[in-house]
C-alpha cells in the first residue's frame, strides 16, 4: 500500500535529516512511527503526504510516486491529520467541514449525503450536524478534522499525535475508528509519543533516532528489547515494565496482563 | 482562612444554554499542591481563569457565587496586587508568550517591569527564574524559536518572576513530548514548597507526579475532593477519565478473584510492584 | 522540524544589522528624529535635494556597515516604482511637451516629474532603512518606556514586528492542511482565488481568539498596572543629543512650515 525506498531528505544540502529510510507498510496494518523530538517525523510525515519530495530514492502511495502527484490528488490516496487539526477548521457548520473532502474528489447527491451521515456516527456527532464547529469542545473539534479526511476514504490513513490531550470518551472513539479503519483495509499510521497507545493499537513499529530507521518490528518485540527502546528513546509502557518485573511473560495491555498474572496464580 | 476559596461558583458563557460551572465549591491551603481532573467539555479551563482571576473580566460575568484569595473577592483586587499573588500558565506554550520580548530574558522581565520594580530587584527575579527553571543557556534567544518544551518553562519563569503565592498550571505536559514533561516535571519538584499549586489536567499519570490532592470536576461540579486512592479509583473518574494502564491492570486481577479484600487499587507501577505478588523464585 | 533553521528564520523578520556605528550607539529618539527630519527635507527639496539625501542617506548606510542590506531593499522596492513612473508619467499621460517616437510619445515634463517622485520617495524610504537597520525594536520600546509613554503604544509598536513569525508559520501549517484535504493551489487563478477563503478564515479566527488570548497573558502579566514600567539597560542618552533632537524637531518644523507659508 505505501512504500518507501531508501529515501534521504535534508533541508539544508549535506545535512540530511532523514538517510536510508526503507520500510512497506501493508493494507490493513497499523504502524506507529516513534522517536524523540527533531528525530525526523514530522519531516518523515511530510515526505509520506507529499508536501516534501525526497532528495533520492521513492516514495510510492498506493500506486502513485509521491515525486509526479500533486500534494492534492495524493489526498485521495492518503488523508493526513495533523497535529492540533482543530485549527484548520473553515466552516460554519460541522456537516460542510466534512463534507469540504469529498467533494474536492467530486462526489455529490445522495453519495455524498450518506458519506457525510457515516461519518457523523463514527465521530459521534450526529447530532450536532449543524452546529458551529467553533462551539464545539477541543476534542469534538479534533473529531470534526478526523472526520473530514475520513470522509474522503483513503486507502492509507496518518494520524500526528490525534490522541495528544484527549479524554477517555474520546480517545476510546479514536481507538474504534482506528480498529475500523484496519478492519476496512486501510494502512494506518501513527506518528505517537503516547507508548501506551502505541501499544495498544499499533501492528508494528517504527523507530526513528537522528534521522535513521533504527527499528522496524512487530509491537512485543519492539517493546521487549530495552537497548533498541532506550537508543530511540521511548518509554516502555507500564504494563509492559510491571510484567517483565513480575517475570511474566511480556504484555503489552492491562488485559493481557491480568490473563497472565491470573495464569500464573492459579498454578 | 483558605488561601483561595471557590464559593458556589456558578458561570455561562454569553449565548450557550448550559452552565460551564454550576456550583464549583471548595477552597486551597498554602502550600497545597492540588490536581484538578476534568474530561475535555468539563469547564477546567474556564475554571482556571476564575481561579486565575482573569474572570470576571468585565464582560462575562459569574451567575452566581464567586472566588476569592485571602478573603478577598478577586473583583477587588488591583491587577498588579493580583499579578503578584496568582499566576496562570495556560496550555499551549506558544499562546503563553506576552509577544512584547524579543528575548528570553525579556520575557520574564516584561511582568516585573510593568509593577515598576526597581531594576535591581527586577534582574534579581529574572536570575532566580531562569535558574530555576533552566533558562540561562536560552537567556538571548527569540522566545518565538524555542521548541514547545523550552516555551513551557519560559512561561512558568515569567510567571514566577511575579513571585505568586499560587501557582495555576492548565495541562503543563500535554503538549510535551516525555523527555520534555519529564525534564518539566523535575524542575517542578524543584519549586519552593510554601508555592501553592493548582494543576488541570485530562491525563492521570502526569498529574500524578505533581499533586497530593484530587479533584473530579464533572459537568461543572466537583464530584470528588481527596488523597490520589480517593479520587483515581472512584467510579464516576473511571468512567470519565479512565484509568492509567497499571489501575486497569489491578481492576482486572481483582475481577478475576487474585485480589487480597479491602487492599487499594495501584495507581502507579511502584505501587504495583508492592501490592501484585512477587513469586518466591523471582525474589 | 530542524530547530537550527528556524532559529536563523527568526532574525530575519528584523531588519536590524548588529553594529558599533554612531547611529547604532545613538539613543534610538536621536535615530528617530533623524529620520523625522529626513522624511521631512524630502517633501519639501527640489529633485537634485532629495537626490544629494538618498546618496548621502547611501553613504552613511555603507560607513556604518547597514549598507548592503538597505541599498537591496531600496532596489527590491524603488525599481518597479520607478518603472511605473516612467511609464505613467513620461509615457501615458498626455502633455503638451510630447515627441512622437512612432510606437509611443515621449513627454520630458513628464520624466521630470516621474524623476522628481522617485527620488522623493527613495530618499524617505532610505531614511526609514537607515533607522530600522540602526535601532533594535527593543531599544526603541526601551526609549519610549524610558520617556513615560503609555505601554500600550509601545505594544503597537513591538507586537507587530514579534508576531509575524508565528502568524506566518501558522499560515503555511494551515495550508499544508488544506492541501492534504484535496484543496488545488496548484490549478487556475480562479481555482485560487476560491481557495482563499478556505486559507483565510482559519487564519482569522485563529487570529481572533489570539487577541483575546493575549489579552488575558498581558493581564497577568500586570501589564499598565502603573502609568510607567522600569526600564532595564536603558539606553544611553546625553545633554548633546536631547539638543540636537530640538534642534532638529526645530529645522524639521520649520522646513515643512516655510514653503507652506511662502505660498499662501
Amino acid at each position: 500500500m505505501l512504500s518507501v525506498d531508501d529515501v534521504t531528505f535534508s533541508y539544508v544540502a549535506g545535512a540530511p535529516v532523514l538517510a536510508d529510510i526503507d520500510f512497506k507498510v501493508a493494507s490493513g496494518e497499523v504502524v506507529a512511527i516513534v522517536g524523540r523530538n527533531g528525530a525526523g517525523k514530522s519531516t518523515l510525515l511530510r515526505l509520506l503526504n507529499g508536501l516534501f519530495q525526497p532528495e533520492s530514492g521513492a516514495i510510492i502511495v498506493a500506486g502513485n510516486a509521491t515525486s509526479d502527484t500533486p500534494v492534492h490528488i495524493l489526498a485521495r490516496s492518503i488523508g493526513t491529520v495533523f497535529q492540533a487539526p482543530e485549527q484548520q477548521i473553515f466552516n460554519p457548520r460541522v456537516r460542510d467541514e466534512i463534507a469540504f473532502g469529498p467533494k474536492q474528489l467530486g462526489l455529490t447527491g445522495a453519495t455524498l449525503e450518506a458519506r457525510i451521515a457515516e461519518v457523523l456516527e463514527r465521530i459521534g456527532l450526529a447530532s450536532e450536524a449543524d452546529a458551529h464547529p467553533l462551539d464545539l469542545d477541543q476534542s469534538a473539534r479534533r473529531m470534526v478534522a478526523i472526520g473530514s479526511v475520513l470522509a474522503m476514504q483513503p486507502p492509507i490513513l496518518l494520524l500526528d499525535e490525534a490522541q495528544r490531550g484527549l479524554d477517555k470518551t474520546a480517545i476510546t472513539r479514536l481507538s474504534t475508528i482506528i480498529e475500523t479503519e484496519k478492519a476496512r483495509g486501510t494502512a494506518v499510521i501513527l506518528v505517537c509519543h503516547d507508548m501506551d497507545f502505541v501499544a495498544r493499537q499499533a501492528d508494528r513499529v517504527l523507530g526513528l533516532a537522528r534521522g535513521r530507521l533504527a527499528a522496524n518490528l512487530p509491537t512485543k518485540a519492539f517493546f521487549t528489547d530495552k537497548a533498541l527502546t532506550a537508543s530511540i528513546g521511548v518509554e516502555v509502557p507500564d504494563v509492559l515494565a510491571l510484567s517483565e518485573a513480575l517475570a511474566l511473560p511480556p504484555t503489552l495491555t492491562p488485559a493481557a496482563f491480568a490473563d497472565a498474572y491470573m495464569a500464573r496464580e492459579r498454578t | 482562612m483558605a488561601l483561595l476559596e471557590v464559593h458556589d461558583l456558578a458561570f455561562r458563557f454569553p449565548r450557550a444554554e448550559k452552565l460551564v460551572l454550576d456550583g464549583v465549591s471548595f477552597s486551597v491551603e498554602r502550600g497545597e499542591r492540588v490536581a484538578i481532573l476534568s474530561p475535555n467539555a468539563g469547564g477546567k479551563t474556564t475554571l482556571a481563569r476564575w481561579l486565575a482571576g482573569l474572570l470576571p473580566d468585565g464582560v462575562l460575568k459569574a451567575e452566581r457565587g464567586h472566588v476569592s484569595m485571602d478573603g478577598k473577592d478577586w473583583t477587588e483586587w488591583h491587577i498588579a496586587e493580583r499579578s503578584s499573588a496568582i499566576q496562570y500558565v495556560g496550555q499551549v506554550p506558544s499562546q503563553q508568550m506576552t509577544g512584547c520580548a524579543f528575548t528570553v530574558f525579556e520575557e520574564i522581565a516584561f511582568g516585573p517591569c510593568n509593577l515598576a520594580l526597581p531594576e535591581a530587584e527586577v534582574r534579581a527575579r529574572v536570575d532566580e527564574a531562569m535558574t530555576v527553571c533552566n533558562l540561562r543557556h536560552l537567556v538571548d534567544r527569540d522566545p518565538f524559536t524555542l521548541s514547545g518544551g523550552e516555551q513551557q518553562r519560559l512561561s512558568i519563569a515569567a510567571a514566577l518572576a511575579m513571585k505568586p503565592q499560587v501557582l495555576i498550571l492548565d495541562e503543563p505536559t500535554s503538549n510535551l513530548d516525555p523527555e520534555s514533561r519529564d525534564d518539566l516535571l523535575a524542575q517542578l519538584e524543584l519549586l519552593p514548597g510554601e508555592l501553592t499549586i493548582v494543576v488541570l489536567e485530562v491525563a492521570l499519570r502526569p498529574s500524578l507526579a505533581l499533586a497530593d490532592r484530587f479533584l473530579l470536576l464533572d459537568e461543572g461540579r466537583i464530584a470528588v475532593d481527596g488523597p490520589a486512592i480517593d479520587v483515581l479509583t472512584h467510579p464516576r473518574c473511571i468512567e470519565t477519565l479512565g484509568m492509567t494502564a497499571i489501575t486497569e491492570a489491578g481492576r482486572r486481577i481483582q475481577n478475576a478473584g487474585g485480589w487480597a479484600e479491602g487492599r487499594p487499587l495501584p495507581l502507579t507501577l511502584a505501587d504495583a510492584l508492592q501490592t501484585l505478588q512477587v513469586p518466591d523464585a523471582v525474589r | 522540524m530542524a530547530s537550527g533553521s528556524k532559529q536563523e528564520a527568526g532574525k530575519q523578520s528584523l531588519l536590524f544589522t548588529p553594529g558599533e556605528s554612531l547611529l547604532h550607539k545613538a539613543n534610538p529618539l536621536t535615530s528617530l528624529v533623524i529620520m523625522l527630519w529626513m522624511i521631512s527635507a524630502a517633501a519639501v527639496l527640489p529633485t537634485a535635494g532629495t537626490a544629494i539625501l538618498v546618496l548621502a542617506a547611501i553613504t552613511v548606510s555603507m560607513a556604518t556597515g547597514v549598507g548592503k542590506r538597505s541599498v537591496k531593499r531600496l532596489l527590491i522596492t524603488m525599481t518597479p516604482i520607478g518603472v511605473a513612473l516612467i511609464v505613467v508619467h513620461g509615457l501615458l499621460i498626455e502633455r503638451p511637451d510630447q515627441t512622437d517616437l512612432g510606437l509611443v510619445a515621449i513627454s520630458p515634463d513628464g520624466l521630470d516629474y516621474a524623476l522628481k517622485v522617485f527620488m522623493r520617495v527613495a530618499a524617505m524610504l532610505m531614511a526609514t532603512l537607515l533607522f530600522v537597520t540602526t535601532t533594535h525594536p527593543s531599544e526603541m520600546l526601551k526609549a519610549l518606556d524610558q520617556r513615560g509613554v503609555p505601554p500600550g503604544v509601545g505594544y503597537l509598536v513591538a507586537s507587530p514586528l514579534l508576531l509575524i513569525e508565528p502568524f506566518s508559520d501558522r499560515a503555511k501549517a494551515i495550508r499544508d492542511a488544506q492541501r492534504v484535504r484535496g484543496l488545488d493551489l496548484t490549478g487556475s487563478w480562479k481555482a485560487r482565488i476560491i481557495a482563499l477563503p478556505i486559507l483565510l478564515m482559519p487564519l482569522i479566527t485563529l487570529a481572533l481568539s489570539d487577541l483575546d488570548q493575549r489579552a488575558s497573558i498581558l493581564s497577568g502579566r500586570a501589564f499598565r498596572a502603573f502609568p510607567r514600567r522600569t526600564v532595564i539597560n536603558a539606553p544611553h542618552d546625553s545633554t548633546f543629543q536631547v539638543w540636537f533632537r530640538r534642534i532638529l524637531v526645530a529645522v524639521a518644523v520649520l522646513q515643512l512650515g516655510i514653503p507652506l507659508l511662502w505660498h499662501f
